[in-house]
């Protein structure tokens, strides 16, 4: 059963490639993701015409600095083709997760297929923290080490270029020790996602 | 009564110059120079401010246009805004817009130069120019030297702009050295997508 609505996944997804006018990459046309245990096709807005408008087309940020292209430098920053790439590959197999830094009811607003919410203000609750790293994989050690040999790789987008929340949970995560190479940042955030017509979901 | 209009005067000025939303903390502007001209580069202090221009397209047909990966070659340095900011307000190179004429002529970024990507694209009398006016030198043995070409930072439309990489790669081709190329990837529609300033350069050539 199952492998038949893969097959078919398959094909649909093929197909649909093949008539899609607006791609993400020339090989590219969409991919499917697994959010909150649905697949979800991920693609662009195939109207040519569409732009953007409300709240990801204001431009007027006051007190949000612009963020620089690398918040660290071992830290990889990424952008769409990577973090699809991640989605699939990673995401799709449990061995990554993309996290959402907004806060929760911009997360159930919208938010990128397969995104999980941990809203940026959590890194401040020590409880929390020790939860998440948890179910990352991390092991506290009875010496109080962290054992992070087995650790999911996490894959971390805010607002975009002019929010500092992603940079902000990176830097706590690394001062815990979690590995640096096993961390992404998606600079261009939401509100780049966005703004190439990607596809969203409401949670 | 003449007291009042000088208060209202000089709080319109302390309003005009101060700005509320800034580069980051304590930088509201950055002044860059080019051509004999000084430009205020800051961000728009509109607080209706959206982006409703052709930079609020999402969707452009493929091809020609597909989003562009981070990065266009491992060796070669992506940018952000301030990373550009910092490029050219130091004049650390030269800042290309590798986009058709048409565009630049509407707007572009304050201090860049015009260069169509397609004049690097084949060998041609026009690329030898721009190449030499670049710092680069034709040997007697028919190759290029780039031990003296100046570092170069090109920009086009944004995410899904094919132009400035296509020009990168072109070059890449022809030996200019990856450590003297830069890529900033966000373009015009980042750049607006901020309100960052943008002019309307004067006739091409």
């Amino acid at each position: 059963m199952k492998i038949i609505a893969f097959i078919v996944l398959c094909v649909v997804s093929a197909a649909a490639g093949k008539y899609d006018k607006v791609k993400i990459t020339p090989d590219m046309a969409s991919i499917y993701v697994y959010h909150k245990g649905k697949a979800v096709k991920v693609h662009r807005i195939q109207d040519t015409k569409h732009k953007l408008t409300g709240e990801y087309a204001r431009v007027y940020r006051p007190g949000k600095d612009i963020q620089p292209i690398k918040m660290h430098k071992d830290i990889q920053t990424i952008a769409e083709v990577e973090l699809l790439k991640f989605m699939k590959t990673k995401g799709n197999k449990k061995k990554g997760l993309l996290v959402d830094l907004r806060p929760k009811t911009a997360y159930q607003k919208e938010s990128i297929p397969s995104a999980v919410n941990i809203p940026a203000k959590v890194k401040d609750n020590k409880a929390k923290v020790e939860k998440i790293l948890k179910v990352l994989g991390a092991k506290r050690l009875a010496d109080g080490s962290l054992d992070t040999s087995k650790v999911m790789e996490v894959a971390f987008y805010c607002n975009g270029l002019w929010c500092d929340k992603s940079s902000e949970f990176i830097k706590v995560f690394l001062a815990l020790g979690y590995p640096a190479d096993k961390m992404y940042y998606y600079r261009g955030g939401f509100q780049m996602w966005k703004i190439l017509g990607f596809t969203t979901v409401t949670n | 009564m003449r007291l009042s209009y000088l208060a209202a005067l000089a709080l319109s000025t302390l309003l005009v110059n101060a700005n509320v939303v800034e580069i980051v903390e304590g930088l509201p502007y950055v002044k860059v120079e080019a051509e004999g001209k000084t430009y205020k580069i800051e961000r728009a202090q509109d607080p209706n401010g959206y982006l409703t221009n052709t930079f609020a397209l999402t969707s452009r047909p493929s091809p020609p246009f597909f989003i562009e990966p981070f990065s266009v070659d491992e060796g070669i340095e992506t940018y952000g805004e301030l990373e550009v900011l910092d490029f050219i307000s130091k004049k650390q190179g030269i800042f290309i817009d590798a986009r058709l004429g048409n565009w630049y002529a509407k707007s572009a970024i304050p201090s860049a130069v015009n260069i169509p990507f397609k004049l690097f694209l084949s060998e041609t009398t026009e690329r030898e120019k721009i190449l030499k006016d670049l710092g680069a030198a034709y040997t007697k043995s028919g190759k290029w030297n780039f031990s003296n070409a100046k570092t170069i930072l090109l920009y086009c439309n944004g995410a899904w702009c094919g132009q400035s990489p296509t020009a990168i790669n072109a070059l890449i081709e022809i030996g200019y050295p990856k450590s003297k190329m830069k890529y900033y990837r966000g373009g015009m529609q980042a750049w607006q997508l901020l309100g960052l300033t943008t002019i309307v350069p004067k006739e091409t050539k």
